[in-house]
C-alpha cells in the first residue's frame, strides 16, 4: 500500500514537472495577437535609467492620465547595451511587444521585413503628426516609401565641442576648413594638449571622424552608391577619410591608447575636464551630458560643425546624425494600434517637449528652435535647418553585418593595424556579401 | 526455499529498475529539453537562411557550412581560442598546484592565504571585467599611472591588438587559478597521511616526496583539471565580451563571441547556429582526442 502511494507520488511529481515545463513553452503565443479583452499595451524601451528613463516614461504617464482609449501601458525598460539582443530574442520566440523603440536604420529594416512593424501613414494623417514632426525625422522613420516609426525626443547630430578658454589662451580660431583644423591641432599639440578627446573602445565614436571626413570630401553620393551596389566603399572619399585619420593618429592628435578608452565610462570627456584635450567630435546629446556633469565647465564650452575639406565647401551643409532618436515602432493592430499610436503622439505634446528641453534634449519638432535658449543647442538646430541632408550614422544605417565590418575596420584604422585601402576592401566585401544575398 | 529467494531478488531488481527509471525521468526531461533539443535544433537552423526574427526561413542545405569552412574570421577566432586554451592550461594548473602545495605544506598557518587567494573565484566575471578595464585604462588606470610616475608614459594593453588577447588571458588566469588551487587541495586530501608518514620514516625529504609520491598520485586529478580547463577555454565568452568585445578590430574575437554577434547583432541566426554547431563539433573532437591521449598514456604504465 505504502509502496503504491510512493509510486503514485513519484509519477504525479514527474507529470507535474513536465506539464509545468510545457506551460513555460507555450505561454507567450496569446500576447502577440492583440485580442479585444487584452487592454494592456506592452511598451519596450531603453528607459532603464537617467535621462532616458525620465523622457520615455513621462509621455506614458501623460497617456495614462489623459487618454480615454481605455488602454493601459506596461512600461518595460531594459538597459541600453542588452536591449537590442533582448528584442531579437523576443521577436524570434513570437513575443514581440506591442510597441518598442529602436535606433531606426538597418535593424529597424530587419524588424519591418520580418513583419514586426506596421505602416503608419494613415495614423500620421489621423493624428496630424506630419505637421508636428520634422521632415528629416519622418524621413528616418520611412522604409520603402512608407512610414513605420515615430521619432520621439532627441535630435543629435555630430559636431565638435571645444574648450573656448583653451582656444583663447593659444590664440586659436574656430576652424572652417580641414587645413585650419589641422593648424589648430598642430598648435595644441605643440603646447602639450591632445587635440581630440576621443574614446574609441566603443568604436562608433571614432567612426564619426570617418563618416564626416568621407562626407565632407565626396558628399553623400559615394556612400549611397556603395550601399545600393552601384558604387563601392573603395571610392576615393573613403580612402581620404582613412588616410586623414591615420595621418592624425601618427601626429598624436588622438589620446594615447585611444582604442582602449571607453566612451560609455566617460573616459573621452574626462580628458576635456582635466584640460588634457581641447576638442571632442561627438553627437549633440553631449550638451545635456556636459551640462549635467558640470555647469561650470559647460560655460567654457563652444561648438562648431565639422569643417569643410578645402575646395569642397559645397559638402559642408551635410549633417550626420539622427533626428528624433528612439523611434517607436508598433507590432499590434486595430484599436490597440490606434491607442499605442496615440501614446506615441504624446511625445510631441507641449508638456513632453518642455521636459525634453529641460533635460538638454531636442525634440524633433519644427518649432523646437523657438523653445530652446541654450546657444549650443541653437547652433545645432540651425545646422540641421540649413542641412542639405541628414545622414543617419553609418553604424545604424547600414545593414547590421556591414555596420559591424565598418566599426571594426574603422577601429583598426585608429590602431594603425590596417591600411585605408585594406580597411575599405574589407568593408566593401561585407557590403558585397550583403547585396549578393539579398 | 532457494527458488523463492531468487524470485524475490529478481522481483527486487525489477522494482529497483522501475524506481530508477522513474527517478531519472525529471533529469532526462530537463536534459532533453535544455541540452539535446537545442543542440539538434542548432544543427537544423544551421541549414537555414534566417535572420532570427522573421517567420520566413529558407532552406539552403550545407551553404552555411561551406561558408564556415572558408570563413577566415571563424578560423582566426578558433586560433585565439587555442591560444587561450594552451596558456590557460600552462598557467592556471601549475600555478594552482603550486599554491595548493604551499597551502598544504604550510598547514594551519596558511589559512589566510587560502582565503585571500580564493577571493577572485567569488567575484562574477562581469565585475572582474570592469574592474580590470578600469585598472588598465590608459587615462588614470593603475598601470598607466604607475608607469607615468616612473616616466614611462601610458601603457595601452587592451587597445593594442598585439597585447589585448594576452592581457585578457592574464585576467582569466587571475580569476580561475584559485579554482585549480581548491581542486588540487581537494586532491591532496585524498592522499592518505599514512603514505607521508611512511615516506618520512624512510627518510624521504619533502621535495622527493612531492616529485615521486604526491605528484603521481595527483596525476589523475590534474588530467581532469586539464580537460576542464580545455573545454572551458574553447567555449570561453564572458571576460572577452566585457573587456574587449572582440576588439580592437577583431583581434580578440573568440568563437563564442563571433557566434553571439552573428546571431544577435548581425541578424544572421542561420550562420550563427552554424558557428555554434561547428564549435560543438570542434570541442567534442578535441576533448575526445585529448581524453584518449591522456588515458592511453595511463594504461601503458
Amino acid at each position: 500500500m505504502k509502496k503504491r502511494l510512493l509510486r503514485f507520488a513519484a509519477i504525479a511529481l514527474s507529470v507535474m514537472m513536465i506539464v509545468s515545463l510545457a506551460g513555460c513553452g507555450s505561454k507567450g503565443k496569446s500576447s502577440s495577437g492583440g485580442g479585444d479583452a487584452d487592454k494592456t499595451i506592452t511598451f519596450w524601451n531603453i528607459g532603464a535609467e537617467g535621462v532616458n528613463k525620465v523622457l520615455l516614461s513621462y509621455p506614458v504617464e501623460l497617456f495614462n492620465e489623459q487618454s480615454d482609449s481605455g488602454y493601459e501601458v506596461e512600461f518595460v525598460a531594459t538597459q541600453n547595451d542588452s536591449y537590442k539582443e533582448k528584442l531579437v530574442v523576443a521577436m524570434s520566440s513570437g513575443e514581440c511587444p506591442d510597441m518598442y523603440t529602436s535606433w531606426s536604420g538597418g535593424p529597424m529594416n530587419e524588424y519591418i521585413e520580418s513583419g514586426f512593424a506596421q505602416p503608419l501613414d494613415d495614423l500620421y494623417e489621423k493624428y496630424g503628426l506630419t505637421d508636428r514632426l520634422m521632415e528629416a525625422g519622418i524621413a528616418q522613420s520611412t522604409y520603402d516609401g512608407k512610414i513605420y516609426a515615430v521619432p520621439t525626443y532627441n535630435i543629435s547630430v555630430a559636431g565638435t565641442y571645444y574648450n573656448k578658454e583653451m582656444f583663447e589662451k593659444y590664440g586659436l580660431e574656430v576652424p572652417k576648413t580641414i587645413s585650419e583644423l589641422e593648424a589648430v591641432c598642430a598648435k595644441l599639440k605643440e603646447n602639450g594638449i591632445t587635440p581630440f578627446a576621443l574614446a574609441n573602445s566603443t568604436k562608433w565614436t571614432g567612426s564619426m571622424y570617418f563618416q564626416l571626413l568621407a562626407a565632407r570630401y565626396g558628399g553623400l553620393e559615394p556612400f549611397q552608391a556603395a550601399v545600393d551596389g552601384s558604387g563601392s566603399f573603395e571610392d576615393e572619399s573613403f580612402v581620404y577619410a582613412g588616410e586623414k585619420i591615420q595621418e592624425w593618429v601618427e601626429k598624436g592628435w588622438f589620446p594615447e591608447g585611444v582604442n582602449s578608452l571607453s566612451e560609455d565610462d566617460g573616459q573621452g570627456r574626462q580628458l576635456l575636464y582635466q584640460d588634457k584635450a581641447a576638442m571632442d567630435l561627438i553627437g549633440s546629446w553631449y550638451t545635456g551630458t556636459l551640462k549635467s556633469d558640470s555647469e561650470e565647465f559647460y560655460e567654457k564650452v563652444g561648438w562648431f560643425p565639422f569643417p569643410a575639406v578645402d575646395g569642397k565647401e559645397d559638402n559642408l551643409p551635410i549633417a550626420l546624425g539622427t533626428v528624433g532618436d528612439q523611434f517607436i515602432s508598433f507590432n499590434c493592430e486595430g484599436d490597440k494600434l490606434d491607442a499605442a499610436f496615440e501614446l506615441a503622439t504624446y511625445f510631441s505634446s507641449e508638456e513632453a517637449k518642455a521636459k525634453d528641453i529641460e533635460n538638454g534634449y531636442l525634440p524633433p519638432t519644427p518649432d523646437v528652435a523657438t523653445l530652446v535658449d541654450d546657444p549650443i543647442s541653437q547652433q545645432v538646430l540651425s545646422t540641421i535647418a540649413d542641412a542639405t541632408a541628414v545622414q543617419l550614422w553609418y553604424d545604424q544605417y547600414l545593414p547590421p553585418a556591414v555596420a559591424d565590418a565598418h566599426l571594426n575596420t574603422c577601429q583598426e584604422l585608429f590602431g594603425l593595424t590596417t591600411t585605408p585601402e585594406k580597411a575599405n576592401e574589407v568593408l566593401q566585401a561585407a557590403m558585397q556579401e550583403y547585396l549578393d544575398e539579398k | 526455499m532457494k527458488k523463492k529467494s531468487e524470485a524475490l531478488a529478481l522481483q527486487r531488481n525489477k522494482e529497483t529498475n522501475r524506481v530508477a527509471f522513474l527517478f531519472l525521468i525529471p533529469v532526462a526531461v530537463l536534459l532533453i529539453l535544455y541540452i539535446f533539443y537545442p543542440i539538434i535544433d542548432a544543427f537544423r537552423i544551421s541549414t537555414l537562411k534566417w535572420n532570427g526574427i522573421s517567420p520566413n526561413t529558407t532552406f539552403i542545405g550545407l551553404d552555411n557550412w561551406i561558408k564556415l569552412i572558408h570563413d577566415p574570421h571563424f578560423w582566426s577566432a578558433f586560433k585565439n581560442n587555442i591560444i587561450v586554451m594552451i596558456l590557460s592550461i600552462c598557467v592556471q594548473i601549475p600555478l594552482g598546484l603550486a599554491m595548493a602545495t604551499f597551502v598544504e605544506y604550510a598547514g594551519k598557518k596558511s589559512k589566510l592565504f587560502k582565503i585571500v587567494w580564493f577571493i577572485p573565484m567569488l567575484m562574477s566575471s562581469v565585475a572582474i571585467g570592469f574592474l580590470f578595464q578600469y585598472a588598465l585604462a590608459t587615462n588614470g588606470g593603475i598601470i598607466s599611472s604607475v608607469s607615468s610616475l616612473f616616466g614611462g608614459g601610458n601603457i595601452d594593453l587592451l587597445g593594442n591588438p598585439d597585447t589585448a588577447l594576452f592581457t585578457v588571458i592574464g585576467v582569466i588566469a587571475w580569476q580561475f587559478t584559485p579554482f585549480y588551487m581548491v581542486y588540487c587541495v581537494a586532491a591532496y586530501t585524498n592522499i592518505s597521511t599514512d603514505l607521508y608518514e611512511a615516506a618520512q620514516l624512510d627518510g624521504v625529504n619533502k621535495r622527493t616526496y612531492f616529485a615521486h609520491i604526491a605528484l603521481p598520485l595527483l596525476a589523475p586529478s590534474l588530467k581532469s583539471a586539464a580537460i576542464l580547463s580545455m573545454v572551458g577555454s574553447l567555449k570561453y565568452f564572458d571576460l572577452i565580451y566585457v573587456m574587449t568585445g572582440g576588439g580592437p578590430g577583431t583581434s580578440t574575437e573568440l568563437m563564442s563571441t563571433y557566434m553571439y554577434k552573428m546571431s544577435f547583432a548581425k541578424f544572421n541566426m542561420g550562420y550563427g547556429s552554424t558557428i555554434a554547431s561547428g564549435m560543438f563539433l570542434v570541442i567534442t573532437i578535441i576533448s575526445l582526442l585529448t581524453m584518449r591521449l591522456l588515458n592511453g598514456k595511463g594504461e601503458e604504465k
